[in-house]
């Protein structure tokens, strides 16, 4: 598991992909920066992470996932990896930690927010660090989505739109109206803008992703059967 | 080492492989032979544990590919066809990563791929992209990422598609380096490689094994007649009665008029004996000329063609030849209707013309006369 995250995570960066993801990031951090907290003259970071959560993972997500499996199963690589001494849940799981693990590394280039407010004032370390675990946990449940939608086709593009039409759904649905199921991943950045950390969010988060993780790795393992 | 037992690989309707059953030893060179679409590489695919069959069993050096995967992957080294390469890495990196995902141990990653790397040549390139390597180079890479982590076995799919010559020869020779202490499949459809790499051939045609022996069994097996192929000038037609004056002879068949006037023949001898020191003095005695005269030795080729039956083939292609010809003429059908469409078109035109002509001057006389 821990080679194909090394190596998926060595990837982003070799490619523009991971820059772009990072510099997107930073550019809504930074106007909502601008926006809430200096505008308002506060000292807290909540919104800034909340808005980030809301404008930030619509593109980001889809551009991390969309070629997880889609690009391997195109250019044949997906032989080398599923006929090597493997599991296919580690491979799944690698790449899915290594997408994560892009989004810490924003989150990480983040902190300069948190720095910056410490000349002006004494925000709290804690809160931040509870706004981002939340930012994680909620782009843990929209890469598990997109990397799902990778591993259904071999065209990236298609995994991209599916991805884009998710992550545009957690955003418009709840909205729309009691008619519409509720199946936002929005869900699951409620409290964590005000510094609390609800069960309910976490394990609903972690489930969530838990939940398409499977249905990649059994995709993945159903491939063998049908291909 | 590797045990293949009645397996099947159904698609739909569909069957790509049918109830294959083979053995290799350990040490040996086994060939994939078979024309495309054959089942090579689905069955190889299946030994590797890339797909699943639908119905029997793989032993790789003992364990069930479908039951104890890991353990049986350990022993294979793979280089798949169309040779699938991460572009954004290096040759030396994407050997690095084939290596740890072959669990390589870390004490020994940085000797093997090193060694890797040496033993297909690609030292001087290592530090490069691989999507900027040429073809011959990125056949290398992902040979070495096979080799790697020294499994028992390597199976390579169609190793030497789209080298030239001489990567062709280069890779051969590494492959017969790799048959000193490693079991080697490859799958071709180029027979005089496998004839010359294998020790074992495994003919493949619609999914089901043909023929299972080495490659001199195999043409032997077909050198069953002794037949002479002649080419001859033949101005007072003495062809047909020239049978009763040679002795031996079984069949004299006409394969193919020249357009210099010049005929093809196949005589074929009753026995195993050398026909062409007497045909050739018989012909000269009857005022045939000898164009061409060549004995057939029966190749692997033959064999192979013989065994899936290309027959059938062969004819095709005429067939296919003799639709060229009708497209053709076809052709020139449609333009000599057009042009006689055209000329039609025209004579019409010309004779209204002169109708209209005719009545114009018929109402000028008309209006003379009022």
């Amino acid at each position: 598991m821990w080679t194909v995250f090394k190596k998926e995570l060595k990837s982003y960066f070799l490619s523009p992909i991971g820059y772009v993801v990072i510099g997107i990031l930073m550019l809504v951090f930074t106007i909502f920066f601008y926006l809430t907290t200096v505008a308002y003259g506060s000292v807290d970071l909540g919104s800034l992470y909340s808005y980030g959560v809301l404008y930030g993972l619509i593109i980001t997500v889809p551009i991390l996932t969309m070629r997880m499996f889609a690009e391997e199963r195109k250019n044949g690589t997906e032989q080398l990896i599923l006929t090597s001494p493997v599991s296919i849940t580690g491979v799944v799981l690698g790449k899915f930690l290594a997408a994560v693990g892009v989004i810490v590394i924003a989150l990480l280039a983040s902190f300069m927010y948190f720095g910056i407010m410490c000349y002006f004032g004494t925000p709290s370390l804690t809160l931040v660090l509870v706004y981002m675990l939340g930012f994680v946990l909620v782009s843990g449940a929209g890469i598990a989505v997109g990397m799902f939608a990778s591993s259904i086709t071999e065209n990236q593009v298609i995994a991209g739109i599916i991805t884009i039409s998710f992550m545009l759904m957690s955003i418009f649905l709840p909205n729309l109206g009691d008619e519409f199921p509720d199946i936002s991943i929005m869900n699951f950045y409620q409290k964590f803008p005000y510094g609390l950390v609800s069960l309910a969010e976490v394990v609903g988060a972690v489930a969530f992703a838990a939940m398409f993780i499977a249905f990649t790795i059994i995709v993945m393992q159903r491939r063998k059967l049908v291909k | 080492m590797i045990q293949v037992e009645d397996i099947t690989k159904r698609y739909g309707t569909f069957t790509a492989v049918d109830k294959i059953n083979f053995e290799i030893e350990e040490g040996e060179v086994v060939g994939f032979l078979g024309p495309n679409g054959a089942g090579k590489s689905t069955t190889m695919n299946m030994i590797t544990g890339f797909i699943e069959s639908t119905s029997g069993r793989i032993l790789v050096d003992g364990y069930d590919i479908s039951k104890k995967p890991k353990k049986a992957k350990r022993q294979i080294g793979y280089m798949p066809e169309g040779v699938p390469l991460y572009a954004d890495l290096t040759a030396k990196e994407f050997v690095t990563y084939m290596a740890e995902l072959k669990g390589v141990k870390r004490k020994e990653r940085k000797a093997m791929v090193q060694k890797a790397l040496e033993d297909t040549g690609l030292v001087e390139v290592q530090n490069q992209l691989t999507r900027n390597l040429s073809r011959g180079y990125k056949q290398r890479v992902s040979l070495a990422g096979a080799l790697v982590s020294n499994p028992k076995v390597i199976i390579l799919d169609e190793p030497t598609v789209g080298l030239d010559p001489k990567q062709v020869t280069e890779i051969r020779a590494l492959i017969k380096e790799l048959e000193k202490d490693h079991t080697v499949i490859l799958s071709s459809h180029i027979l005089s490689e496998v004839s010359q790499i294998c020790n074992r051939v495994i003919i493949i045609n619609k999914g089901k094994i043909v023929a299972v022996d080495t490659p001199e069994n195999l043409e032997k097996k077909v050198v069953k007649d002794n037949s002479v192929y002649v080419t001859v000038e033949d101005l007072e037609n003495k062809m047909n009665s020239i049978k009763d004056k040679l002795e031996n002879v079984q069949e004299i068949r006409l394969v193919k008029e020249n357009d210099d006037n010049t005929k093809k023949y196949i005589i074929t001898a009753e026995e195993d004996v050398d026909l062409r020191k007497h045909i050739f003095e018989t012909f000269a005695k009857e005022g045939i000329t000898i164009f061409e005269m060549k004995k057939i030795d029966a190749t692997l080729e033959d064999a192979f063609m013989q065994l899936i039956g290309s027959e059938a083939e062969i004819e095709q292609e005429e067939v296919e030849n003799e639709e060229v010809l009708d497209k053709k003429q076809l052709k020139e059908k449609k333009k000599q209707e057009k042009m006689e469409k055209k000329a039609e078109k025209q004579r019409l035109k010309e004779e209204k013309k002169k109708e209209k002509e005719l009545k114009k001057a018929e109402k000028k006389q008309k209006g003379g006369q009022e």
